[in-house]
């Protein structure tokens, strides 16, 4: 049974994150649209659900326990740098068709873009903000001087904020969001923060009853726990 | 009908402006630009070359082609 659900729980998470998405993109697919439009919308959406498949990759579930905890950070992680890196230009690749087609300019585009404060831009300007800072306290982790749990309970309450701003955004103002996708986004955005909020209400039940006892989480010989040991394979 | 759909308007009302047929009207309830009046289109383009986020199509077998004068 284990060796099953080891083969094939990283599949049911690649259709959840991949397949799906782009056969609820071929859907609402817009006429007369140009293909290279299309083919950002796809690489956003994409990129999008790549970030909440990363609720589903991490300790809080227990089907990824079945591989290395360090092997599935290190995904996490890559999967992590890699789709924030092309979600950081969204707001810039939304007014690309403006510099290559006639009519408004790139900059008057962009500055309409941001200075319009209706609820889905708004959200979307505090969602950007909060990937960025996400990404800092990921690079400069160990210069911040958090303990490894602080940080990590950091890093998933900013990480919750954030997806339920970016799909509270994506489903006001998605082109592509119509009933099926807007469901199919609050499913997996819902499943990855009761996973993690599960998790982190079991760690603060842990971590007080630790406190009462007054006992200490095993530390290797360098000092750091065993999670962060594990963290940093 | 020429212009065609809105999708992922942000509501910053730049279209409805620009429409010189008043084709185009901001709904009250969501805030975004919707086609009120269709049949009006003159399909002059001002509404998708203007809109900051490439949110109009136009359908293209509708459109006038260009014009242009003797001599």
């Amino acid at each position: 049974m284990n060796t099953i659900i080891k083969k094939y729980n990283l599949f049911v998470l690649v259709v959840f994150i991949v397949v799906l998405p782009v056969l609820l993109w071929s859907r609402v697919i817009i006429s007369h649209r140009a293909l290279y439009k299309e083919m950002i919308s796809i690489m956003t959406i994409l990129a999008f659900f790549q970030l909440l498949g990363q609720f589903y990759l991490n300790r809080s579930n227990k089907l990824v326990s079945y591989h290395k905890m360090g092997r599935v950070v290190t995904f996490h992680k890559i999967i992590g740098y890699l789709f924030i890196g092309i979600l950081i230009f969204h707001p810039f690749l939304i007014v690309l068709p403006r510099y290559l087609e006639p009519g408004m300019s790139v900059t008057d585009a962009f500055i309409s873009l941001i200075t319009t404060f209706k609820t889905g831009v708004v959200l979307g300007i505090i969602s950007w903000v909060l990937m960025i800072l996400l990404v800092l306290i990921s690079l400069l982790r160990n210069r911040l001087g958090m303990k490894y749990r602080t940080w990590r309970t950091v890093h998933g309450v900013l990480s919750v904020i954030f997806i339920v701003l970016a799909t509270w955004h994506a489903i006001n103002l998605g082109r592509h969001t119509d009933v099926f996708m807007s469901v199919f986004m609050i499913m997996v955005a819902g499943g990855g923060i009761a996973l993690y909020l599960r998790k982190l209400i079991k760690d603060i039940k842990v971590g007080g009853e630790n406190g009462k006892r007054n006992v200490t989480a095993p530390v290797f010989g360098d000092g750091r726990s065993r999670e962060c040991a594990v963290a940093s394979e | 009908m020429a212009i065609d759909q809105i999708n992922g308007c942000i509501g910053c009302g730049i279209c409805v402006q620009a429409c010189p047929t008043d084709v185009i009207r901001i709904e009250e309830e969501s805030g975004k630009a919707v086609i009120r009046y269709p049949e009006d289109c003159q399909i002059c383009h001002l509404c998708r070359m203007n809109c900051p986020v490439d949110a109009i199509t136009i359908t293209p077998e509708k459109s006038i082609p260009v014009i242009v004068a003797w001599g």
